[in-house]
């Protein structure tokens, strides 16, 4: 008999789930690398920079949320009403952006993984496992991606709150003033070469793309993105207030932000279980752009077999981060440096040209008219 | 054409010897009599499984008292029926039936020139009585439990349930066992969806005998290969009822007293029946302390083995040193001497089920003493993994429905840790929250109501909250009736200070 894989809700996501998936899933990633990139650039201005990159990404998903507001139909729908045939061009674009947007997560998770799970070497092959979860959760519906929010609200926030108390102790906030001291050149350059670990609005077009808007919804999502983005202001506050002049050599933060916590020294690291709780978060967050890419390939080729293309596509991913992971600086310089204006184009203009789908057409005036 | 689907004869010998061809067995037997006039009857049943003492005083002793020569076929099945003052009695026509009702412990009577059979109710199944079952104990609450016997467990539910909304649905399954299965909801209350849904997996199980409702599990479950089970099972009638009132569908087979339910979630598994009886505080406690064991049974060797082979910084120096000093000089891995002691542990738990009880006491001497002492002092296993073993052993039984997919998880999450350290157990927890996440039986997610969130069910699942705040019956089984509780305006009588 076959697996019955109805769902409670039929609406496919919710805003609710899409509002926790912006507020606890999307700046797992921010914890990462990010705070050390931003102290190396902006020092004591940190979350200038951040703060620069949050405001863009709220306009461009304020600007989705606009677009999906316009009708009853998902974006998805009406995409595909608008462009018929067309519309798998514009599905296989968006399979190609996001396989981009799986890079610098997998090499910063695979950097991360060897340094915080093992005081040992590891084995090459051991970071392979997890293109096994990913190939799993690569064959699962956006419905997945909704509930993925659902649970991060226990899996993100009480290990987060709990080491950012664990490290207020050693937090030293002033360490932040003066404002403005770094010259704006910094400031810019903290901004452009951070562009790909602000792929926010990208990261939630699947979520929207398929939200039947009710109203209020966008008022949910919203606060959830900036509840987000405040996570992760107040995260950077407190990680240079811990390390200071310091913090730039400091990566994987959220792994160590709180070890100087003084009772750990006698009951060990417990603050690595909340870390390890925040890398289920973190996990998934890496495997979802791959899980995108699969997604949207399945719908611009038409090959049903989703088993098939999350095999390649994962394979395509473990072989690229064997290879590439010894030339991880030169690509990081790469993005940072030269790709940004393509990374702003994919995780800003690129979402943003379905607000064209916001524009109601004579017949959809009608039937609104007619209701 | 087929004997069995013939019609049954006016002669009484052609029936007899007809269905004692259709019924060979030697614990089919026939007690023939004659009515006051001479006219042939016989009674046939299967020995051991019927009231004889019933068939004496209420079939054969009325019959011989009455006279039927001379009356027509119609008025003497009239007659006859209206002597037997059975409350169970029914009219079969064919071999078929009639072999069927035999079998179901059912008494065929026969009588001679009638070319119908009568039936007549006079089971008497061996039962044992109803008492507290073995595998959930409470000290506070309820004791009763099922029995074997399936009407008895309808009579069990419908003592608890006096509304006419209760519903039983009798199905067959089991081409040769033809086991009674009977479905239990409250109409207006449980999901139509899924009580069609189960029914028709019901209809479609195609399989010789069913021994035990677990077959019937097996069979109807959605996931049949997954680690996680799809559907409740309870041998507690007071269970079985909150569950059936709270929207699910009771399933209670023939021969077992494990009842099912379904939907089924994963946090049912932390509820016992006693947190409804005592104070939420308490009960919040007690399933916040259920979880954490779980945590610990299915983790904690896993921890212990990664601990020492990829990331020593997760313990204290000073225990860590205490570890160190034990294990030294042992000939074996972390993981080959966790993988040997939880292999001893299963088999000792394994044994002390099987084993008779008389033996059990020299086994627990066995297995604890000179198992576990001697192969500490011989240096071949290390008491640290001995105390984490036995620790994890009994963490696992605070949640006794979730053993057996605990044991099995604690293995793989061993295995893992050993080849992968904590980024396996992480990677490994990932994976399982993934799958949960994914997994739906009878349109109800496993990981509910913690993904997806629905907030009025939160407080009745780590978190138990009081009696009057749990006035709508649980979202997540989609009941159109949703209040179970009206609270009562009146807010008491205020007392002046």
């Amino acid at each position: 008999m076959k697996a019955n894989t109805a769902m409670l809700n039929d609406d496919g996501v919710s805003a609710r789930q899409t509002a926790f998936f912006a507020a606890f899933v999307l700046p797992i990633y921010k914890l990462l690398e990010l705070p050390a990139l931003l102290a190396r650039f902006a020092a004591g201005d940190l979350l200038l920079p951040a703060l620069i990159q949050f405001l863009l990404q709220t306009g461009v998903i304020v600007g989705l949320l606009f677009a999906a507001s316009r009708s009853e139909k998902t974006l998805v729908e009406r995409l595909e009403e608008r462009l018929g045939k067309w519309s798998r061009l514009v599905y296989g674009v968006y399979a190609l952006v996001f396989l981009f947007s799986a890079v610098l997560p997998l090499l910063d998770l695979e950097k991360f993984v060897y340094a915080v799970f093992y005081d040992t070497s590891p084995t090459l092959f051991s970071f392979a496992a997890f293109f096994l979860f990913s190939a799993f959760l690569c064959t699962k519906g956006v419905k997945a991606l909704g509930r993925i929010g659902d649970l991060s609200l226990f899996l993100f926030l009480f290990p987060f709150l709990a080491l950012i108390i664990m490290s207020l102790v050693e937090a030293d906030i002033t360490n932040l003033l003066p404002l403005f001291e770094q010259p704006f050149s910094n400031t810019v350059s903290g901004v452009t070469y951070t562009a790909p670990h602000f792929l926010d609005a990208l990261f939630l077009l699947p979520l929207i793309g398929n939200l039947r808007f009710k109203k209020g919804d966008g008022v949910k999502i919203t606060t959830g993105y900036v509840s987000g983005s405040l996570f992760t202001l107040l995260f950077l506050a407190v990680f240079y207030g811990v390390y200071s002049t310091v913090a730039m050599r400091k990566h994987y933060a959220f792994a160590k932000i709180a070890q100087y916590f003084p009772v750990l020294s006698v009951v060990g690291r417990i603050d690595l279980i909340f870390v390890y709780m925040l890398c289920v978060v973190l996990f998934f967050y890496t495997a979802i752009p791959l899980r995108n890419a699969v997604a949207y390939t399945v719908k611009a080729s038409g090959i049903p077999s989703k088993t098939l293309l999350s095999f390649i596509v994962n394979l395509g991913a473990f072989l690229f981060v064997l290879f590439c992971n010894k030339y991880y600086d030169n690509i990081y310089a790469f993005f940072g440096n030269y790709a940004f204006p393509f990374v702003w184009v994919f995780a800003n203009l690129l979402p943003l040209l379905l607000l064209l789908l916001g524009i109601r057409t004579k017949k959809e005036n009608k039937e609104n008219s007619h209701a | 054409m087929n004997t069995n689907a013939q019609k049954l004869q006016n002669e009484l010998q052609t029936n007899l010897q007809t269905l004692k061809k259709l019924l060979p067995s030697e614990d089919v037997l026939t007690y023939a009599f004659q009515t006051a006039d001479g006219v042939d009857c016989a009674l046939m049943y299967a020995d051991g499984i019927v009231n004889k003492e019933l068939l004496g005083t209420l079939i054969a002793r009325p019959l011989s008292t009455l006279s039927l020569q001379g009356l027509q076929s119609d008025d003497k099945s009239a007659t006859v029926e209206k002597t037997l003052r059975f409350p169970e009695l029914k009219r079969k026509e064919t071999y078929q039936d009639a072999v069927k009702e035999i079998l179901d412990g059912n008494t065929l009577l026969l009588v001679d020139g009638l070319a119908i059979g009568f039936i007549a109710g006079a089971k008497l199944l061996p039962n044992r009585t109803v008492m507290e079952p073995p595998t959930d104990v409470t000290v506070k609450g309820p004791r009763e439990g099922f029995i074997e016997d399936v009407k008895t467990n309808m009579s069990l539910v419908r003592k608890r349930l006096k509304t006419p909304d209760l519903r039983f649905e009798t199905l067959k399954a089991g081409k040769r066992s033809d086991t009674a299965i009977a479905l239990c909801y409250l109409a207006g209350t449980t999901n139509e969806k899924v009580l069609k849904e189960i029914r028709s997996r019901i209809q479609k199980i195609n399989i010789d005998i069913i021994p035990d409702s677990s077959y019937v599990a097996a069979l109807i479950a959605p996931r049949p290969h997954s680690v996680f089970r799809c559907i409740g099972t309870t041998e507690k009638p007071d269970v079985f009822t909150a569950k059936i009132a709270e929207g699910r569908v009771g399933i209670l087979v023939d021969g077992s007293p494990i009842a099912l339910t379904a939907p089924y979630v994963l946090t049912e598994d932390f509820q016992s029946s006693e947190d409804y009886f005592i104070s939420p505080f308490l009960a919040t406690i007690f399933r916040a302390l259920r979880f954490l064991s779980l945590l610990v049974a299915v983790l904690l060797p896993a921890f212990y083995v990664s601990v020492q082979i990829f990331k020593m910084q997760l313990v204290p120096l000073g225990l860590m040193l205490t570890i160190a000093s034990s294990v030294q000089e042992l000939p074996l891995s972390p993981a080959l001497e966790m993988f040997v002691v939880l292999f001893l542990l299963e088999t000792l738990k394994e044994a002390s089920i099987r084993m008779p009880k008389y033996v059990g006491m020299s086994l627990s001497v066995v297995g604890a003493l000179v198992l576990g002492e001697t192969a500490v002092s011989a240096g071949f296993l290390s008491t640290p993994a001995i105390i984490i073993v036995a620790f994890s052993g009994i963490c696992l039984y605070t949640v006794p429905d979730f053993v057996e997919t605990g044991s099995i998880l604690r293995w793989i999450f061993l295995i893992v840790a050993g080849c992968l350290g904590p980024f396996g157990i992480v990677l490994l927890s990932t994976f399982l929250f993934a799958y949960l996440l994914t997994s739906d039986c009878f349109d109800t997610p496993l990981l509910a109501p913690f993904s997806p969130l629905t907030k009025r069910d939160l407080r009745d699942s780590v978190v138990k909250y009081g009696m009057q705040t749990l006035n709508k019956r649980p979202k997540i089984f989609q009941s159109k009736n949703k209040t179970r509780l009206r609270v009562n305006d009146d807010k008491g009588d205020a007392y002046e200070s």
